[in-house]
């Protein structure tokens, strides 16, 4: 891996990991960090924000600060645990189709194809009308989701570098398989696999959210920003902030993310406006 | 106050019932358009090609185009409909019907016997509320017999049902498939989840009735935002099933009425009994049943003026028969009963899970589960898509009659329908079983022969002292159906069963 | 390249196919059926087993699964979905509108989304670095990042609410004509365009900034040709073709990517269809409605390999 730092300080670049950071520090230290338990009806109904309650309060009674705080905790560590199951696992099976080829590669090959002429929503609703709304359904699905895509990426990188001479000389000098795609070829494919990571978890932010919108996702009373615009958006007319506040969370996540991705594709050298922002 | 301000007071307040603007009805203007939308799900929604029939019209508000041979209205009282009189035999068994006569339906034909008993034909074998119907017999041009299986004191609300409407006689395959009823309007034309628009019926027989031109339905299952931006943005003169979480913010919106029914559906929570299940044990039951503090949960979720404090029975306010719960939330005694239990350091309950049937269903047990964390008891919940009623609810796969610790809707009916869903078969009950049980069932048995509707009630009271006691089942709390409507907006009466709301005598000045 | 083509064509088939066994497996695997999910609780609580299983009969549901699969099969390959379970409807007649609809409005997103964002990812290739390009990308980024139940329901709020100049709730027939349903869509076709639109402004800067490094651009620079000659007759085409297979799985992706505009705004779309299908356990209409998003996936994935191929030299000659 090769970084170049001038890339890293870029102001967008800047942004993005800045964004990042932030919501990983209120993410992992909210407990600590919240006046209150997100869960405890600890105020008025819909307390507009300013005084004890500093962003107000839900419909509830609880303190909208606190549960926004630990709304990304749920969120991040679902998307995080799906979105790096779906990458080691899709660059595994990317580099196996890229070195074997043949039947395997053609096998995994049909299978990004169905995934990508399966409507999106239909996988999602099948999925969490069958099997609930638990933390390991929703993992599991993301990593579904994002696990196809990635194959096809990293095959694509670790097919340019199966061809490269390197790779042939160490076939030639009869290298284990196994010692060629660990020394070789997986060295080589982390870049891609780095950046298709940040990029996919901005993506998994979104779908969940959006899954939790629509009543598919975290259940309550799990505090969730998904769950949050849909709870608030009833009383989007007299309580703007209700779905404002969850809103920039997502919002400043998914772009800390996206600029954090280009960042790191930049530093590494890759082209990142080839990638998959705002594509499955 | 002395006896003297309190005559004045008294005489005031006559003075201000007699006060013209408030005794003299403003006269239904006739003519316009009536929009409404409906934010309650239909789960027998229709599709292209029978939406019009009355077990799929789109908004399950069937009396727009249909009638049905009773009435039962807000107080859970009986009207006649179609029928005009009926009469049991000595035993309840057989129910002479009396039809109104001079009925036309929308295609221009009389209604008359023939016509119930095609009608009832289908719904005996196709809606589990007439099962108990095991002949209809005609006995005149506009006179019928029904003949029940079992005797039923309560009868007549069965005939009130929303399902079991009057159609033209057809046969089996093909009746109610036109949407033609008595009903007052006429359906102009259906999208079967979207929407639906009617005419006036001009030959409805209640006479001068209805009074808009045109009846236009919107369905907005769930979907509360949209219905009330339609509301704000003058798409709609009325919102059906509104939420009661937005009931404040309400008085916000200039020129907005509130309505408020006497009840409405309540949320119920299954306690399976099976063997090794923690709710076999009714010290835990009961524990769960003190701890949850449900005056909170009205206060918080319904904001008082929408919500009513349940009594672990099935029936609701709008019920006479209706005991007001008479035990306190008690977390002491809570706490010892779990002691004695087993569980003194207290207990995690398994997961519940529950659906948002209706928006404020997922406020209701987070208040809920917050509320039993005093006694010591950790209740996880789980909000499930709302799609059907069974399946993450019974476990009877192989027929072990399993059930999940999980939520289900309750209705408003009359008590033989109500009280019997307690019965020791019914997943709602948890398999119910035991000596009270057995005491409970007799009582029940005692009251669909019973004639008396005061004996009655005094056996139905029972039924719920032994509920209270027993808590085979918890319902903590229910909603007061709450509509909204523009200020220009006359004769909209709400109703504890969402589905029985009428629309002949609404009209706009 | 014929041959080519008809290996791609056959392999799409096969894609298909295999969509629809998927489809029907996991709905098999789903707990509950139509007939259960078709019931209130108040209506179920006073049936018993034997009264469910006399129902299930009578709708077909006791057939073993392989059967139905089969039968469903044989069927569909004519052409006829079959009906509804409970309904007995025509599956044609239940989401022939709704598709309808969904084509409709993503054909109109379309139309608005891929000129735009060809000329944003044009104007912020042009001035690479400067103000335009920074704008232009943290302004797609930022459209992107917005949740579209967010941004929808803002939209509702300003211009439905405050601003009453467009309806906030569709209540169109779903079988309106499309002039009434595009009448009321400018706030969803709004709201999908926001959300939807960085990832082709980034390809389309992306693809310009190649052309305009390319050696024919330099070559036609040198030869004293205008600038805007340069962009509309070298580097244009040039970055177009590029972009064009992400514009077909574009507007492919938006045919389920619409759900949420139509839940916001009750638009009468597919998506909707879709997951009342799934919730009622309405296995022919999920069929139906998964068999014709992956046919439409597959031909625009077909269709722009075609152009590509047509389009650009060098892909032909591989």
């Amino acid at each position: 891996m090769r970084i170049d730092p001038f890339a890293l300080r870029k102001p967008a670049a800047l942004l993005g990991l800045a964004l990042v950071a932030i919501h990983l520090v209120l993410a992992l230290f909210s407990p600590w960090i919240a006046p209150f338990d997100p869960t405890e009806l600890v105020g008025g109904r819909v307390d507009p924000p300013g005084g004890e309650f500093l962003l107000g309060t839900d419909a509830l009674g609880r303190d909208y600060l606190s549960r926004l705080l630990h709304g990304g905790r749920m969120a991040l560590f679902v998307t995080f645990t799906g979105v790096v199951a779906a990458v080691t696992a899709g660059s595994l099976a990317g580099i196996a189709a890229a070195w074997f080829g043949g039947t395997l590669d053609d096998v995994l090959m049909r299978l990004c194809d169905v995934k990508l002429a399966l409507p999106g929503i239909l996988f999602v609703s099948l999925f969490i009308t069958g099997f609930g709304e638990s933390f390991g359904v929703l993992v599991t699905l993301i990593g579904l989701v994002y696990f196809p895509g990635v194959i096809r990426i990293v095959r694509a990188q670790a097919l340019t570098q199966v061809n490269l001479g390197y790779v042939k000389a160490a076939q030639l000098r009869g290298e284990s398989a196994f010692s060629i795609i660990a020394r070789e070829i997986l060295p080589n494919t982390l870049d891609v696999v780095y950046v298709e990571f940040a990029i996919r978890m901005s993506h998994a932010v979104l779908l969940l959210s959006t899954m939790s919108y629509l009543g598919l996702g975290l259940s309550p009373p799990t505090p969730d920003w998904g769950l949050m615009v849909s709870e608030g958006v009833g009383q989007l007319a007299f309580a703007p902030w209700l779905v404002l506040f969850p809103a920039v969370f997502i919002s400043t996540l998914v772009i800390g993310l996206n600029f954090g991705a280009e960042a790191l594709a930049g530093a590494l050298g890759l082209d990142a406006s080839r990638g998959h922002v705002g594509g499955t | 106050m002395n006896r003297r301000e309190m005559i004045a007071a008294v005489g005031a307040a006559l003075a201000g019932l007699a006060a013209p603007e408030a005794l003299a009805q403003p006269k239904p203007k006739r003519g316009g358009k009536f929009v409404y939308t409906n934010l309650y799900p239909n789960n027998r929604m229709g599709d292209a090609k029978n939406g019009r029939h009355p077990y799929h019209l789109l908004d399950i508000n069937t009396r727009s185009a249909f009638n049905g041979l009773a009435f039962v209205n807000d107080r859970l009282q009986v009207e006649p409909e179609l029928a005009t009189a009926w009469t049991p035999s000595a035993d309840l068994k057989a129910w002479d019907i009396q039809l109104r006569e001079g009925v036309v339906f929308h295609n221009g034909r009389d209604m008359t016997a023939d016509d119930v008993i095609a009608s009832f034909a289908f719904h005996q074998a196709r809606t589990s509320f007439a099962r108990q119907i095991a002949k209809v017999e005609k006995t005149g041009t506009h006179k019928v017999r029904m003949h029940l299986a079992k005797p039923n004191s309560e009868f007549p609300f069965i005939l009130g049902e929303y399902q079991l409407m009057i159609m033209p006689a057809a046969p089996l395959e093909t009746i109610g498939l036109d949407g033609i009823g008595t009903g007052p309007f006429r359906i102009v034309d259906l999208d079967p989840k979207r929407r639906l628009v009617m005419e006036r019926n001009e030959r409805y027989w209640r006479k001068g009735l209805p009074h808009v031109d045109r009846l236009e339905v919107a369905s907005s299952p769930g979907r509360m935002e949209s219905a009330l931006n339609g509301f704000r943005g003058g798409q709609f003169d009325a919102v059906l099933g509104v939420d009661p979480g937005i009931l404040p913010e309400l008085d916000r919106i200039p020129g907005t009425v509130v309505s408020t029914a006497l009840s409405g559906d309540q949320a119920l929570m299954i306690l399976p009994k099976h063997e090794g299940s923690v709710f076999a044990d009714k010290r835990i039951r009961q524990a769960l049943a003190l701890a949850i503090d449900r005056e909170k949960i009205v206060r918080i979720v319904y904001g008082t003026k929408t919500g009513w404090v349940g009594n672990d029975s099935h029936l609701t306010p709008s019920n006479p028969e209706f005991l007001p719960v008479t035990f306190k939330r008690d977390v002491a005694k809570a706490k010892r009963l779990l002691a004695e239990a087993g569980h003194p350091n207290g207990i995690t309950l398994p997961t519940f899970y529950f659906t948002a049937s209706w928006p404020e269903v997922p406020r209701v047990f987070q208040v809920l589960a917050q509320s039993v964390k005093e006694a010591g008891i950790t209740l996880p919940i789980e909000q499930r898509p709302s799609d059907g009623y069974r399946d993450w609810r019974v476990e009877d796969k192989a027929r072990t009659r399993k059930h999940r610790f999980a939520y289900g809707p309750a209705g408003v009916r009359n008590p033989g329908v109500s009280l019997y869903r307690m019965r020791p078969d019914n997943n709602e009950s948890g398999y119910w079983s035991g000596a009270a049980c057995e005491k409970y069932m007799k009582l029940y048995d005692e009251a669909v022969v019973e004639p008396d509707p005061v004996k009655r009630k005094f056996l139905y009271v029972q039924m719920q002292q032994i509920l209270a006691d027993e808590v085979p089942a918890i319902h903590p709390a229910g909603r007061r159906n709450m509509l909204i409507h523009k200020s220009n907006v006359h004769g909209l009466e709400n109703h504890s069963q969402f589905w029985s709301i009428r629309f002949d005598e609404v009209w706009k000045a | 390249m014929a041959r080519a083509f008809l290996r791609r064509l056959a392999l799409s088939l096969g894609v298909v196919w295999l969509v629809t066994v998927l489809v029907f497996v996991s709905t098999e695997i789903l707990p509950g059926d139509a007939l259960q999910v078709s019931l209130t609780a108040d209506e179920a609580a006073q049936m018993t087993e034997d009264d469910f299983a006399r129902r299930r009969a009578e709708l077909g549901l006791d057939r073993p699964a392989p059967a139905r699969y089969a039968g469903w099969l044989l069927a569909a390959a004519k052409g006829d979905f079959g009906t509804t379970i409970i309904g007995k409807a025509d599956v044609t007649e239940v989401i022939a509108y709704p598709l309808r609809n969904s084509v409709l409005l993503c054909l109109v997103t379309a139309l608005v989304a891929i000129p735009a964002a060809l000329a944003i990812g044009i104007a912020a290739a042009y001035w690479r670095g400067r103000a335009p390009d920074f704008a232009a990308s943290s302004g797609a980024i930022l459209g992107y990042s917005i949740p579209e139940f967010a941004s929808g329901n803002f939209l509702i709020l300003c211009f439905a609410i405050w601003v009453p100049v467009f309806p906030a709730v569709i209540t169109a027939f779903t079988k309106d004509p499309p002039s009434v349903l595009l009448g009321a869509a400018f706030l969803p076709v709004l709201t999908v365009v926001i959300g939807s639109i960085a990832h082709l402004v980034r390809l389309v800067r992306a693809g310009f900034i190649e052309a305009l490094n390319s050696d024919y651009v330099e070559r036609a620079r040198l030869a004293g040709a205008s600038r805007l000659r340069i962009i509309l007759r070298h580097a244009l085409p040039a970055s177009v073709i590029p972009a064009l297979n992400s514009a077909a799985l574009y507007v492919a992706g938006l045919l389920s990517g619409i759900i949420v505009v139509e839940k916001v705004f009750g638009y009468p779309g597919l998506g909707l269809v879709l997951i009342n299908a799934v919730e009622k356990r309405e296995v022919a209409v999920v069929q139906a409605v998964s068999l014709i998003a992956a046919v439409i996936v597959v031909a625009m994935n077909l269709l722009a390999d075609a152009a590509v191929m047509a389009l650009d030299p060098r892909a032909r000659s591989r």
